[in-house]
């Protein structure tokens, strides 16, 4: 948390000094995304479907014409369901119907670096988030759940591109491919790793 | 700063995008077979059952008793053919059969009250081990017996009457049938082939 509070009065402090700086676009801007995400690894095991419900949403500013910071959050969801099967437990089995589902809300401190200067038409870049998940891993024996939350830590690389609609336009088209780590273990999951796609727009806004 | 506060919102209303595995979900989808046995015991040296003659309904709203529905004949009549099935002889009650086979249906909907199987024995209107021939004993329920609350369930319970221990009857098998759809007549069929399917080591000798 005290990362967050460091990250909030560098924030105040850059909008201050916002206007100090000549950019093509305002420094402030926020970004929306639509997100699918494919599960690796162990998490595979426990859920093989890809989740196409997933979005992301972010705040970002801009050091200088290049290298940005911001914070981002989102929600993805995976969900298989199993047709009825017999599984052992402790001194017996149980035969259900099984709904695996995890939730994750990741709350991440980002940075990014634009390979080009803000007038070009493309503008690719790479990225980091790191920072905390809440993971939801709540697995259904017919209507009965076995649910588990906690806190994880998570890290998320990403290349992307951005197109201005528009040279100097203050909209921007993103699209990215992220990698995410999470040292998450619970159950069957000894590791949380996903490739997730994202679509969508960043907006400078102040 | 009002960017940060409508972040946040979003980051509250996200839980609200979640797929809830319980819609949609069909009765037969919902319900559960668990099966619990005791370790120790070799289910092969038994030979002869008798079951009771009518089902025990215990409610946490009206007064124990015992009933013998068109449901609770069903159920009776398939489990004697399952055990019949699983090479045990069927004899009369007053024959000195090796396992007593007690049925009960658990009506805990209307409060979530704990359930802990226990207590039922010391209720008027279960089974007295004296139906069984063992007048002033107790029955002993292990530790692999489960807890329920809230919901309607049946309970299907061997009892060794070959090796009473300290003036108790030693339950060593239990099936546990819990989900929507339960006390409904057209699934007996199916929930007692599942329980005696998924327990493979209950057979006898022959």
């Amino acid at each position: 948390m005290k990362s967050l509070k460091n990250w909030i009065l560098m924030m105040i402090a850059f909008m201050g000094v916002q206007s100090a700086s000549a950019q093509m676009r305002s420094p402030l801007s926020v970004n929306v995304d639509y997100s699918i995400a494919q599960p690796l690894g162990s998490l595979k095991d426990y859920t093989d479907k890809t989740s196409f419900r997933g979005w992301r949403a972010g705040l970002q500013y801009q050091l200088n014409d290049q290298l940005a910071i911001g914070i981002r959050s989102g929600y993805q969801e995976f969900f298989q369901k199993l047709p009825r099967a017999v599984y052992p437990i402790k001194g017996g089995e149980i035969s259900a119907v099984q709904t695996r589902t995890l939730q994750v809300v990741p709350i991440l401190a980002t940075v990014q670096y634009q390979l080009t200067k803000p007038d070009a038409k493309v503008i690719p870049y790479v990225g980091l988030g790191a920072g905390a998940a809440n993971m939801e891993y709540n697995k259904y024996y017919g209507e009965f759940s076995d649910k588990y939350t906690g806190w994880q830590f998570m890290a998320t690389p990403e290349v992307g591109i951005n197109i201005p609609f528009g040279q100097g336009s203050p909209l921007l088209f993103n699209a990215s491919i992220q990698y995410t780590y999470s040292p998450y273990k619970i159950q069957e999951i000894t590791n949380y790793n996903v490739v997730q796609a994202n679509v969508g727009l960043r907006l400078h806004i102040n | 700063m009002y960017l940060m506060s409508a972040s946040l919102i979003l980051t509250a209303s996200i839980s609200s995008c979640s797929k809830d595995p319980l819609k949609n979900m069909t009765d037969e989808e919902s319900r559960i077979y668990v099966t619990n046995r005791a370790d120790s015991v070799d289910f092969t040296t038994y030979a002869t059952f008798s079951i009771a003659d009518s089902v025990a309904v215990i409610s946490n709203t009206s007064n124990d008793r015992r009933e013998l529905t068109d449901y609770d004949k069903k159920l009776i009549a398939d489990v004697s053919a399952a055990m019949v099935a699983k090479g045990y002889k069927l004899i009369a009650r007053t024959g000195k059969p090796d396992l007593a086979v007690n049925l009960t249906r658990i009506d805990n909907t209307y409060s979530s009250v704990y359930y802990d199987p226990g207590y039922w024995s010391g209720i008027g209107g279960y089974y007295d081990p004296f139906y069984w021939g063992y007048g002033g004993y107790g029955y002993y329920w292990p530790s692999y017996y489960q807890v329920y609350q809230k919901e309607r369930a049946v309970s299907i319970d061997l009892i060794d009457l070959k090796n009473p221990k300290n003036n108790q009857l030693v339950a060593i098998w239990n099936a546990m049938l819990r989900g929507s759809g339960v006390w409904n007549i057209n699934n007996v069929d199916s929930m007692v082939t599942a329980v005696f399917a998924q327990s493979t080591y209950l057979k006898t000798s022959n």
